[in-house]
């Protein structure tokens, strides 16, 4: 039994020995199976050619074979050069050991978030399919041209994947004017970057009107860099066919052509200089929309509307407005109270004081008038008399028979062509204490026709009725004993009256027989005694 | 070390043992369950994988376990001068429960993917492992004083004869049972017992011994023998039929121990030289952990 147990053992250790001599044990130092990708790098001999003693690995190793991802990461290009991925170990993404089949590269391109490769994708990016831009012919980097399906070695550059329509004009950074949603319009280009900054009417022309479409290269090209903005007349058609200098803005304005550059045009220089008001109105007052229009200026008119409607029209002609208005202000007037009195009524009295609307300018219309107003003087004024005057006196309503301008109140009237001449106190008193009449509400108006001649129309009768007719109609009885110049009673003669004065009588005085007395709360003398008795008097 | 310390003692390394294992399958189950393929591409790859933090210092706790175990427990074994060092019964029990639970931590090192080299070790260790268990079987089957002595075949007929004693005049069995144990544990039974066979039998033997043991239960319950008694009447019984076991198979285990260490040893030395081999190409290519 001893000899049989001695003899296993040698068998076993035996089989132990070859077993570490075995080459087929040698290759498996190995942890694993290398993947398809490194099955050249399988065997013991090879081991080194990645790994370092002492260090595991180094990413040198794994570059000295991946020269395309090295010169990604030293350009800083790319996923590689990434935050991400820069400061990593290449086998912290890509390990080994792990078997043939193992996916050492794990990349699902659907899951593959973008933006650590250095390219965020958006806009029309995200839409479309890897392979559209992951594409061979796209690949610059020739180390990577030669690797199938790589996602690797396209440039961030736009034109590596697009066609740069502006044949290399613009540089390439398309990024700078187009964004990613689409590429027309141009939406990051901001025009005041450029050498021409867009105002006024240039903002809302379209790019087109000043980038011409032309070819180029047997292409289609738009023009952006190099059009001539010195001045205008490269893009703009000189209207004046060189009348001008080609400063247009020292006329013009970018906001319109029609705007003139209020600033700088110098309307001297035409043959309408501004003068007066006209240097205050907007150019289009006078010119309209169309500043280019041909203006006609030689007279007022022209451009005027003409106040007067006519009134200064004389065989289809009009009387230009110069010839009384000037050019500082239409309110004002040339025409002199001179001119006026070579009118049909020349102004005199209180109508030189009077200002030009109070007689022109109709309030009921809100019109000026100028001609055929009438030179009456009812055609202005009002006749305050009414029916007071009659024709013989106001003839043809002319006030002047009575009225002078310089005064109304002044009165020149003959009152001896009256029924009732003045005479005594009478050609001494002013017309108003007869004419005029105050009425209850104390509006004045003067009674001329409707007058009454009877004394006591003006007068009080202080003898209250002691000497009245009984006649209805009668001449006032006042004139029977008293005359114009005083109230003394001149014409009386007692001798006239039914009780002559004889004897004592014509002694005494008037008041012994005519005595004061009440009747009727009113006090006067009495003259009309109502018998002769002597009693009557004497006691 | 007096059996209540034994049995903490012993306690503690299941308790360990079982702990260690159910936390790193656990906490590695998700992992450990991913394909090959695609475990590269689990968060808890940088930890679970052989050379990550976790899955490397387990293969180096492993082996340290390993090398302890067997370490101490040659020792204890081979050098005179450790004769003296507590029982080796205890020493087996460290050695058993450190290359048990050091493997264990070796196949989790693993990560339960065998190839190379190493892959050469991992199974050289199981083999000694399993060979192990087959080991200690046999180690119980072959009688030992406390110090690791094996016991003879006089002291064994001594105890036998001892126990029979015991079940007839102490316990006064019935004599008709006590006739069918006294057949049951015969020697005869083991005579024609082989070294290719014996295996086998000393499996059935060990269920044959329990349907005894109940069926004589049975019987003392119909004889009307008191619970306590039947129980060490039972007891007596069950450590007889083992003695009687051993006595009679005791060369054919004493041969079946020899062929074992055959086994054990070479096995034990190749996954010692593989594990040095794989730990020294690690080391030199940069992997060392926490040094």
């Amino acid at each position: 039994m001893k000899i049989k147990i001695k003899t296993i053992k040698n068998i076993l250790y035996a089989f132990i020995i070859l077993l570490s001599y075995s080459s087929k044990i040698h290759a498996q130092i190995s942890p694993g199976n290398l993947t398809f990708a490194h099955e050249n790098l399988e065997g013991l001999s090879n081991c080194m050619k990645c790994h370092v003693m002492g260090k595991q690995l180094e990413n040198s190793r794994c570059l000295s074979c991946h020269a395309e991802i090295k010169t990604m990461i030293d350009g800083n290009i790319g996923y590689h050069s990434t935050s991400y991925v820069k400061n990593t170990n290449c086998w912290d993404c890509h390990s080994e050991h792990h078997g043939r089949s193992f996916r050492i590269i794990n990349f699902y391109p659907d899951k593959f978030d973008h933006n650590k490769a250095g390219f965020k994708l958006d806009g029309k990016h995200s839409q479309i399919k890897c392979e559209e831009c992951h594409q061979t012919n796209f690949i610059t980097n020739s180390l990577f041209k030669k690797r199938n399906g790589t996602y690797l070695g396209l440039s961030t550059n736009c034109v590596s994947c697009h066609k740069d329509v502006h044949q290399n004009t613009l540089g390439n950074n398309c990024a700078s004017c187009h964004n990613t949603v689409m590429f027309k319009p141009a939406a990051l280009f901001n025009h005041e970057t450029a050498k021409f900054k867009l105002s006024g009417a240039h903002t809302k022309v379209e790019c087109v009107k000043c980038h011409m479409k032309e070819t180029l290269n047997g292409k289609s090209f738009q023009k952006f860099v190099g059009l001539q903005f010195r001045n205008c007349t490269p893009c703009h058609q000189d209207v004046h066919k060189g009348q001008f200098d080609e400063n247009c803005v020292r006329c013009h304005n970018v906001e319109s052509f029609k705007i003139m550059n209020k600033n700088t045009f110098d309307h001297s220089k035409t043959r309408f200089p501004l003068e007066g008001a006209h240097q205050r109105v907007s150019c289009i007052d006078c010119h309209g929309e169309n500043l280019l229009s041909k203006l006609k200026f030689a007279k007022c008119t022209d451009c005027h509307k003409d106040a007067h409607f006519g009134e200064f029209t004389v065989n289809n002609v009009v009387t230009d407005c110069k010839e009384c208005h000037d050019i500082f202000s239409f309110k004002t007037t040339l025409y002199t109270i001179r001119e006026h009195n070579k009118a049909k009524l020349p102004l005199t009295g209180a109508h030189l004081a009077v200002s030009c609307q109070s007689c022109h300018y109709k309030t009921n219309l809100k019109q000026w008038h100028f001609r055929n107003i009438g030179i009456k003087c009812i055609d202005c004024h009002e006749n305050v008399h009414g029916t007071e005057l009659t024709e013989k006196f106001m003839p043809d309503n002319r006030c002047e028979s009575c009225h002078v301008t310089d005064d109304w109140k002044k009165i020149h009237f003959d009152h001896d062509l009256t029924n009732f001449k003045l005479s005594g106190k009478h050609s001494s008193v002013p017309c108003r204490d007869c004419h005029e009449e105050k009425n209850e509400s104390g509006k004045i108006s003067f009674r001329f026709a409707s007058l009454n001649l009877n004394c006591i129309i003006c007068h009080n009768d202080v003898h209250f009725g002691q000497f009245n007719s009984n006649k209805i109609g009668s001449k006032p009885i006042c004139e029977n004993c008293h005359g114009y110049d005083n109230w003394k009673p001149i014409k009386f003669d007692h001798e006239k009256s039914n009780f002559q004065l004889k004897g004592a009588h014509e002694k005494v005085s008037c008041s012994s027989c005519h005595k004061k007395v009440t009747e009727n709360v009113n006090v006067f003398i009495q003259y009309k005694l109502k018998d002769f008795k002597c009693a009557s008097c004497h006691a | 070390m007096n059996k209540k310390l034994h049995a903490i003692y012993i306690s503690s390394f299941f308790i360990i043992g079982i702990a260690s294992t159910l936390l790193l399958a656990i906490n590695g189950y998700q992992y450990y369950s991913t394909p090959l393929l695609t475990r590269f591409f689990n968060p808890q790859d940088i930890l679970l994988k052989p050379s990550g933090f976790i899955g490397q210092g387990l293969g180096v706790l492993g082996s340290l376990m390993m090398i302890a175990g067997v370490a101490v427990y040659m020792t204890r074994k081979r050098i005179r001068f450790f004769f003296n060092f507590g029982y080796l019964k205890n020493w087996l029990e460290l050695h058993i429960f450190l290359c048990t639970l050091g493997p264990i931590f070796i196949l989790f090192h693993t990560a339960f993917k065998f190839g190379g080299i190493v892959a050469v070790s991992f199974w050289s260790m199981t083999a000694v492992v399993l060979s192990g268990i087959v080991g200690r079987f046999l180690y119980v089957q072959i009688p030992h004083t406390i110090q690791g002595q094996m016991i003879g075949i006089n002291e064994l007929n001594a105890q036998n004869e001892n126990l029979s004693y015991q079940l007839k005049n102490v316990y006064k069995i019935p004599e008709n049972i006590f006739s069918e144990i006294e057949e049951i544990s015969s020697l005869k039974r083991y005579k024609n017992v082989k070294l290719k066979t014996g295996f086998i039998f000393i499996i059935k033997d060990f269920f044959g011994t329990k349907s005894v043991i109940y069926r004589l239960k049975h019987e003392l319950a119909l004889a009307g023998v008191p619970r306590p008694q039947r129980n060490r009447i039972a007891k007596t019984t069950k450590t007889k039929l083992i003695v009687s076991r051993r006595i009679g198979l005791l060369k054919t285990m004493q041969n079946f121990f020899k062929y074992w260490h055959v086994i054990h040893l070479p096995f034990a030395i190749l996954m010692f030289v593989i594990m040095f081999i794989h730990i020294a190409v690690t080391v030199a290519f940069g992997y060392r952990w926490i040094f």
